[in-house]
């Protein structure tokens, strides 16, 4: 399963979204995901990837894409 | 297995509430030595040690698990939880998770500790949202209201989950075996109500539980249903008029008949059971976060060294008679059912 689908089922699951209507564009606000299940979604997929997604960067996710795109970044560098 | 292993243990958050670390201190050490529990005290390592030893605790009594960080109250909760991850409440939260804990009790920030054990521990399969609720002391104790204030927006289906949570709650700490469950209206006719109660009443009806229709606010403390769902928003704004009410009460009484104001402020501070009136958990200290795929409970900010004693025994009560797993399994009966998704 790619690094997208993991997150992808990860978030789904925590904050209760339709996979189908997720992508790379959706905003977090579009997803109706609130302050709380973004924050179990960073926990989960640090714990799930063993990577630190720093507060500062993850201010900066504009949509899932963003967010998404940064655990592969991350994932990446460990190899 | 030694006697000690068979013990619950309790975590407790000795930085959080009003009145920490001495009373939280004080509560624990009180648990400590009537030797029911394996009771240990998450915070900053010198400040607990300091408190137990004028406490006069040996240090064999309690553990101490240290703890940097501190959630001030008032911090966003989601947060503070991310950036405070060495804050007592997280810490504490976290012996839960990783099997070096059976209970976290916190009086820090309501919000703080509910994201936290939402985030470390999750959500029972089936529950969206950390909810808290009880009976109404005094002229409603065997009631469940729920939501009382967690959740002030809530979905159709997590009145369901509420309905779920408060089944088993008058279940296990009333003794009544098949609950019947209502949704606070506006007019006991169907129909009535906003769009959320028209929404979550068909979901109720077809939930399996033991549902009733609409109940009205004077039907609470009637005991029309032995649960009663709504948002956070309204249980909360319930649960503080209820409060006020015998205050209020004693002032009216006392402006209207002056004479006997000395007889009816006794009548209200001695002898009638109305003072405070509040709901079970409030009026206990602390209250169980429901939901939650472990046991948690908050305590009241300001409380005393005697409510923290009564959390630690109550989170003690809550593993013993697994409160979690029955819930687990109040939800995989109605899903085999197929009354749930």
């Amino acid at each position: 399963m790619s690094v997208e689908e993991q997150v992808k089922d990860i978030v789904s699951k925590i904050a209760h979204i339709d996979k189908e209507i997720m992508s790379r564009d959706s905003t977090f606000k579009e997803m109706k995901a609130d302050s709380l299940d973004i924050v179990q979604a960073l926990v989960a997929i640090e714990e799930q990837f063993d990577i630190e997604i720093p507060d500062e960067e993850a201010q900066k996710f504009r949509n899932f894409g963003d967010f998404v795109a940064f655990v592969e970044q991350e994932v990446a560098k460990k190899g | 297995m030694s006697q000690s292993a068979t013990k619950v243990r309790v975590a407790v958050d000795a930085m959080g509430g009003d009145n920490a670390p001495d009373e939280i201190v004080k509560g624990s050490v009180m648990a400590a030595r009537q030797g029911h529990v394996d009771v240990t005290l998450v915070g900053q390592q010198d400040v607990v040690a300091r408190c137990l030893s004028e406490q006069g605790a040996s240090p064999d009594l309690v553990r101490i698990v240290h703890a940097d960080e501190v959630v001030v109250e008032g911090e966003p909760p989601a947060v503070a939880i991310r950036q405070k991850r060495k804050s007592s409440i997280v810490v504490g939260t976290r012996l839960v998770r990783d099997g070096e804990a059976d209970v976290f009790v916190s009086a820090g920030s309501s919000g703080a500790v509910a994201a936290a054990a939402a985030t470390y521990l999750g959500m029972v399969d089936g529950m969206e949202r950390p909810t808290v609720g009880g009976g109404f002391s005094s002229f409603a104790p065997n009631i469940v209201v729920m939501d009382l204030g967690a959740n002030v927006d809530c979905k159709p289906h997590q009145l369901v989950s509420f309905a779920i949570a408060g089944t088993v709650y008058a279940r296990t700490v009333y003794g009544i075996e098949n609950p019947t469950v209502g949704i606070l209206s506006t007019g006991s006719e169907e129909g009535k109500g906003n769009e959320l109660v028209k929404e979550a009443t068909p979901l109720l009806k077809d939930s399996g539980l033991n549902f009733v229709g609409n109940i009205e606010g004077n039907d609470i403390l009637m005991g029309k249903a032995n649960v009663i769902v709504c948002d956070g928003f309204v249980g909360n704004v319930v649960l503080k008029f209820y409060e006020s009410i015998g205050d209020r009460a004693k002032v009216w009484l006392m402006g209207k008949y002056p004479r006997i104001k000395g007889l009816v402020g006794y009548m209200f501070d001695k002898v009638l059971p109305i003072k405070k009136l509040s709901y079970e958990g409030e009026e206990e200290g602390s209250g169980l976060l429901w939901g939650i795929d472990g046991v948690v409970r908050i305590a009241h900010g300001a409380c005393h060294a005697e409510h923290i004693l009564h959390g630690i025994n109550a989170g003690r009560k809550a593993v013993e008679v697994d409160i979690v797993g029955n819930l687990k399994r109040e939800i995989a009966h109605l899903r085999a059912q197929g009354k749930l998704q």
